[in-house]
């Protein structure tokens, strides 16, 4: 299973930091992924420090698998201090530790009940309570769950469940029933709705019902969808061995998914081998980067190194929507879950020429940056094979 | 005069960045000029700069079999000229 997973935020009205913070990250090797919202005592700045401590230290610890889940956040709980003013907690946290078959542990300490929907229904799980040994008033819930295809969880602050608090319709906010209903409502209308879209919904929602659409609190959603990984594969850069040529055209012929090519001298490999002939767009390239062309077979071919070193920019900026190769690569890989690289490691000289009017890059080192990006901030599951 | 000229512009990395981008005009000048007679297109790479990067002759057009090395608008021109006066 592929786990989708994003977190939308919103900031307190008026202020110019985050309190919740949200970390997740993917273990590719061992099939895992962790996830932490945590929100920060107040808000703005201070809020900020006191979340982003909280969750980068509790993904930190669960991450080198010397302390498991349950231990570290019961550590945190029993750690953090108490604000002396407000005699409360500096900050409460979720965190989920997940693989791909859908085995989850999940902690909770003061942020409001995770939903588990399966089927469009709300499940009840299990869990056990342990009580804080140094707060009376702190208790850790712990969950151990068995998720199938098609489930989703949803976490959020109390930033969503408290919205419209005191307000007009809602004397007592949206609450958990409220969130429900909207959760339920909006998956009837759209089954499968992304984590990035549904978080977004849920916190665009929430903010809806603030009084004069002012969010009191910070809001945060995060959604988990598990569902069937869309593949992907990017070919770009002819092998080291010539020889292997065929092989990796073969490789790439029978991968199940979507598959792009970026790189002149490998679609013609690509075209060779596979005796598929290739079309160039004839409209002239806009700015600064060659056309796309076509293949049968092939979702996507594009020039090589300058398209992916436009695109990289695109990831790194966030910019969606381009009309040119690198923003069609760039939808292309965000459309996917699972992204696979084959990497040729054979080098042109001629691209190192100094007489060229800029720098090219090294394919290795871009793809690198490209595949950190993509895990790191898209949440991508990538791969890279040289070849 | 049976068959057309064909004309290739290599839209290849190195091709490109040395001003291949320029000579994407012929795609539209050219069958303003000839009609029919000439068919220009680009291909992603003609493959030509890993072999003679020594010495820097980017960017290349092939017209029919013949690489136009360092093409520029008036080379290609006058090769489709030499080439339709030939046929």
């Amino acid at each position: 299973m592929f786990i989708d997973i994003d977190c939308s935020q919103m900031k307190k009205y008026n202020q110019n930091a985050y309190g919740d913070y949200f970390v997740s990250k993917r273990y590719p090797d061992e099939a895992r992924l962790i996830a932490v919202l945590s929100d920060g005592l107040g808000s703005g700045i201070k809020a900020n420090i006191l979340s982003c401590m909280t969750a980068t230290m509790l993904l930190r610890f669960i991450e080198n698998q010397q302390i498991p889940i349950r231990q570290a956040a019961e550590i945190i709980m029993n750690s953090l201090p108490v604000c002396k003013v407000r005699r409360i907690s500096y900050s409460t946290f979720s965190a989920i530790d997940v693989d791909d078959d859908g085995n989850a542990k999940i902690v909770e300490e003061g942020n409001p009940e995770f939903l588990w929907i399966r089927d469009n229904e709300v499940m009840t799980p299990s869990y056990e309570t342990i009580q804080s040994k140094t707060f009376k008033n702190r208790k850790l819930k712990v969950y151990k769950l068995k998720l199938k295809l098609g489930d989703r969880l949803i976490f959020c602050s109390d930033g969503v469940t408290q919205a419209g608090l005191g307000g007009g319709r809602l004397k007592l906010g949206l609450r958990r029933d409220g969130l429900i209903v909207l959760v339920k409502d909006k998956l009837a209308e759209h089954p499968d709705i992304s984590s990035s879209e549904f978080s977004n919904y849920i916190v665009q929602q929430a903010r809806n019902i603030e009084t004069d659409r002012q969010p009191k609190d910070d809001i945060s959603a995060c959604v988990l969808y598990f569902r069937e990984p869309r593949q992907a594969l990017v070919f770009t850069g002819p092998p080291y061995h010539q020889q292997k040529d065929k092989e990796y055209a073969q490789m790439f012929a029978n991968f199940k998914g979507k598959k792009a090519i970026a790189g002149g001298t490998t679609a013609n490999l690509i075209s060779r081998e596979l005796n598929r002939p290739i079309t160039m767009d004839t409209t002239i390239s806009i700015g600064k980067l060659p056309a796309c062309s076509y293949m049968e077979g092939v979702d996507l071919v594009t020039e090589g190194i300058l398209t992916l070193t436009k695109t990289l920019e695109y990831l790194e900026s966030g910019t969606q929507d381009i009309d040119n190769a690198a923003g069609k690569l760039v939808k292309f890989l965000l459309d996917s879950d699972c992204i696979n690289f084959m990497v040729g490691a054979k080098l042109n000289q001629a691209h190192y020429d100094p007489a060229l009017p800029i720098e090219i890059e090294i394919r290795k080192n871009i793809i690198k940056k490209i595949a950190k990006v993509l895990e790191e901030k898209y949440f991508k599951k990538v791969t890279v094979q040289y070849m | 005069m049976s068959e057309k000229v064909s004309v290739k512009v290599c839209l290849g990395t190195t091709c490109f960045v040395m001003g291949s981008a320029n000579l994407q005009e012929l795609i539209e000048t050219v069958p303003a000029k000839y009609g029919d007679k000439v068919e220009v297109s680009g291909v992603p790479c003609l493959g030509l700069c890993s072999i003679d990067w020594e010495f820097s002759k980017a960017p290349y057009v092939k017209v029919d079999d013949d690489v136009i090395k360092e093409a520029t608008v008036e080379k290609v021109l006058k090769a489709i000229d030499e080439k339709l006066a030939a046929k």
